[in-house]
């Protein structure tokens, strides 16, 4: 993913967000030692689900005879299928539907509900017309932490030898303050980052760490406060 | 009563309890009613590739298959570590004390969450004295597993607003880059903003 991001002096460039994956201590092998991987298939589809079968026989008691004397259930066919380039899409009774209107239900942290307003899908903002901002908002990693969640995190990489220099200076500069780096992204550099559109919005810290001649750019990511719950305080007291 | 997970910190030992903590506990939760033009209700599904299998929750599932695509017996599996030698399960971190190592605040920021528990005290517990020391700039961890398994997860107590959390995650694979790392991109009126306004319950 490409990120447009700008530097203390306010200058930008387009470099890599790339994804970060967790240490993978355990692999798994079969019999003969090689190595085997997951993929996903086809169990069922909505053609064979309880709902369509009860609309053809009308009763379940003609279900269930009909699952003894037959198979209406499967699809010999399609079922076992391995499934890639899977999309989401909407449906009603009569179908797939391309225009929707979508609403947001919005519910207290106890239940109660508190809002329900037309979604709006918000663009993303990490690689638009404006570059994430550079807030010169700094805040100590010790404080940083006892603060925010850090529920997700990217690397950023440079794509060239101009912008190592460029992602090299601003690691550098975060790795002396010992501190993270508010970003933020839109025209007016004060919205929270959008990584696609319609996607959750996070609040964004930039920790930069070097070693020699080499750095580590990190994106972090939180939608949430390290905080008790006011629930909870309310259940105690 | 919650099940008490016993942290041990300078030889001494606190029963906790643990409840985890989302978002939705902390800020509520946002659903998504979708309509059509003429007011139907409509809910997502998964429609593969040919472009006409349409798939509900649980029409799915996984498959494990070895490298000529052949599936394979999941019971046959063995779990190894990173050198192909055996695994020897963990207990679960219920089944005795955890030792509390102090950790540093750079090992903490390389962790992958997992999930963020509350810690209180366990029945007739204290845990004043591990309170002491999170209000400090202390960290600690432990190796954790919830349930016992594979592996060991990494948790980390760290303090905040007198309390007591414990992150879990696993750490993650930064890489250092020196310049001939370089990637390939995958193409696809100021406002003063101080971290004491940023505002999470509108994400």
């Amino acid at each position: 993913m490409a990120i447009n991001i700008s530097n203390p002096k306010g200058r930008d460039a387009v470099v890599a967000a790339e994804g970060v994956a967790p240490k993978r201590d355990v692999r798994y092998v079969d019999e003969k030692g090689k190595p085997v991987s997951n993929l996903k298939l086809l169990k069922t589809d909505v053609l064979h689900d309880l709902p369509e079968l009860l609309k053809k026989k009308k009763k379940l008691e003609k279900i269930a005879d009909a699952l003894i004397k037959d198979d209406p259930e499967i699809d010999i066919e399609q079922f076992g299928m391995f499934l890639t380039d899977t999309s989401r899409v909407y449906v009603t009774s009569k179908g797939i539907v391309h225009l929707v209107e979508e609403f947001e239900v919005v519910t207290n942290p106890d239940g109660s509900p508190r809002d329900r307003r037309p979604r709006v899908k918000a663009a993303q903002n990490m690689n638009g017309e404006f570059p994430i901002k550079w807030t010169g908002k700094y805040i100590k990693k010790e404080d940083a932490i006892k603060r925010f969640v850090f529920t997700n995190k990217k690397q950023l990489v440079h794509v060239n030898g101009l912008t190592f220099d460029f992602l090299f200076d601003m690691a550098k500069e975060l790795d002396k303050k010992k501190s993270l780096l508010l970003i933020r992204g839109g025209e007016k550099g004060n919205e929270p980052i959008v990584q696609n559109r319609g996607g959750k919005p996070y609040n964004a810290f930039l920790e930069g760490r070097v070693k020699k001649d080499s750095y580590c750019l990190i994106l972090h990511l939180s939608n949430m406060e390290l905080k008790k719950p006011k629930d909870l305080d309310a259940a105690e007291s | 009563m919650p099940r008490e997970l016993i942290l041990s910190l300078d030889g001494r030992e606190f029963p906790v309890t643990m409840v985890k903590i989302d978002r939705d506990k902390l800020y509520g939760s946002v659903e998504i009613e979708a309509f059509d033009e003429k007011g139907r209700e409509a809910s997502l599904r998964v429609l593969a590739a040919d472009g006409k299998t349409l798939i509900d929750k649980g029409g799915t599932s996984l498959a494990t298959v070895n490298e000529k695509g052949t599936s394979v017996d999941r019971t046959s599996l063995k779990a190894v570590d990173e050198n192909g030698d055996p695994i020897e399960p963990v207990p679960s971190s219920f089944n005795g004390p955890n030792v509390l190592e102090r950790a540093t605040t750079d090992e903490y920021l390389s962790q992958m969450l997992k999930s963020v528990y509350l810690l209180g005290p366990g029945e007739d517990g204290d845990i004043k004295y591990l309170l002491d020391h999170l209000a400090g700039d202390d960290i600690f961890t432990f190796p954790f597993s919830y349930r016992g398994g594979l592996e060991y997860d990494k948790a980390f107590v760290l303090g905040a607003e007198n309390e007591a959390f414990m992150v879990v995650g696993k750490p993650a694979e930064f890489v250092f880059l020196k310049l001939n790392q370089a990637t390939v991109l995958d193409s696809v009126e100021e406002q003063e903003v101080s971290v004491d306004d940023l505002d999470f319950d509108l994400l």
